[in-house]
């Protein structure tokens, strides 16, 4: 009852935290907005019984990613960021379509209503996680780190270009 | 609570997300968007309840730091040569 309670109240608070974004015009303001949101979703992890991916989530998303934003946000000027606004008719057809994709995910997933999801709070999720990734899912694992190579190469080439280009 | 509860909380993020990727005109809160729907996708791995799902969800955070990466150094090149970081001025290919 607890758990289903605190899922329920940080899935709100994430939600909440999505919509206030959507209509705040300060990119700066929004970022710290979407730090709740990330928040709230670690807050659902520990709910779920992921304890790790509850910390994972603090370091890596709320930590890194959060970071990474708000040094793009600036370094690049605030000239930059002109902001007319979208114009209403763009805005009508992004809020509908998001209201369609809702409304059909929810319709594909009627079958789940016979599902009993498991609140039960345990403490070894961890310990199987790390049998798994050391375990059967060791290449795809492995694979990650070239991925995360591929992507500071990636990086790193682009902004050198740009040096070049200038 | 059913595992349906625990989908549509994932979807309402998701969709939520999509809303404001959909209407935002700036390249960075796009991204930011993107995050976000990647972020419930990831609630619905883990909403699964198998370690299996965990497992993939660990993954999936260290995809989304690689592509967070990759995406902000591709929009700070962008907006070096645009000189701009609303996604509507950027209108030729030939850079």
């Amino acid at each position: 009852m607890m758990i289903t309670a605190a899922i329920c109240v940080f899935g709100g608070l994430a939600a909440l935290a999505t919509l206030l974004m959507i209509f705040q015009r300060n990119p700066v303001k929004a970022a710290l907005l979407m730090l709740a949101a990330l928040l709230a979703t670690a807050g659902i992890y520990l709910a779920l019984s992921a304890q790790l991916l509850a910390i994972l989530q603090v370091i890596l998303y709320a930590g890194a990613i959060m970071t990474l934003f708000i040094v793009a946000l600036t370094v690049t000027p605030a000239a930059w960021r002109d902001k007319p606004g979208p114009a209403l008719i763009k805005r009508v057809i992004g809020l509908a379509a998001a209201a369609v994709i809702l409304a059909e995910l929810l319709k594909l997933s009627t079958a789940l209503k016979a599902v009993a999801a498991s609140p039960e709070f345990s403490e070894t999720g961890t310990l199987e996680i790390a049998r798994l990734i050391f375990g059967p899912f060791v290449f795809q694992f492995e694979l990650l780190s070239l991925i995360i190579l591929a992507s500071i190469v990636g990086a790193v080439a682009l902004t050198a270009k740009r040096r070049t280009a200038q | 609570m059913t595992q349906y509860h625990l989908a549509a909380i994932c979807f309402t993020l998701f969709s939520l997300a999509t809303a404001g990727f959909l209407t935002s005109g700036s390249l960075v809160r796009m991204l930011m968007f993107l995050e976000l729907m990647l972020n419930a996708a990831n609630i619905a791995f883990v909403a699964l309840g198998s370690p299996a799902s965990q497992a993939y969800a660990l993954m999936l955070f260290a995809i989304a730091a690689a592509e967070a990466g990759v995406g902000l150094a591709l929009i700070i090149a962008l907006a070096s040569t645009f000189k701009t970081l609303e996604a509507g001025n950027i209108k030729e290919l030939k850079g």
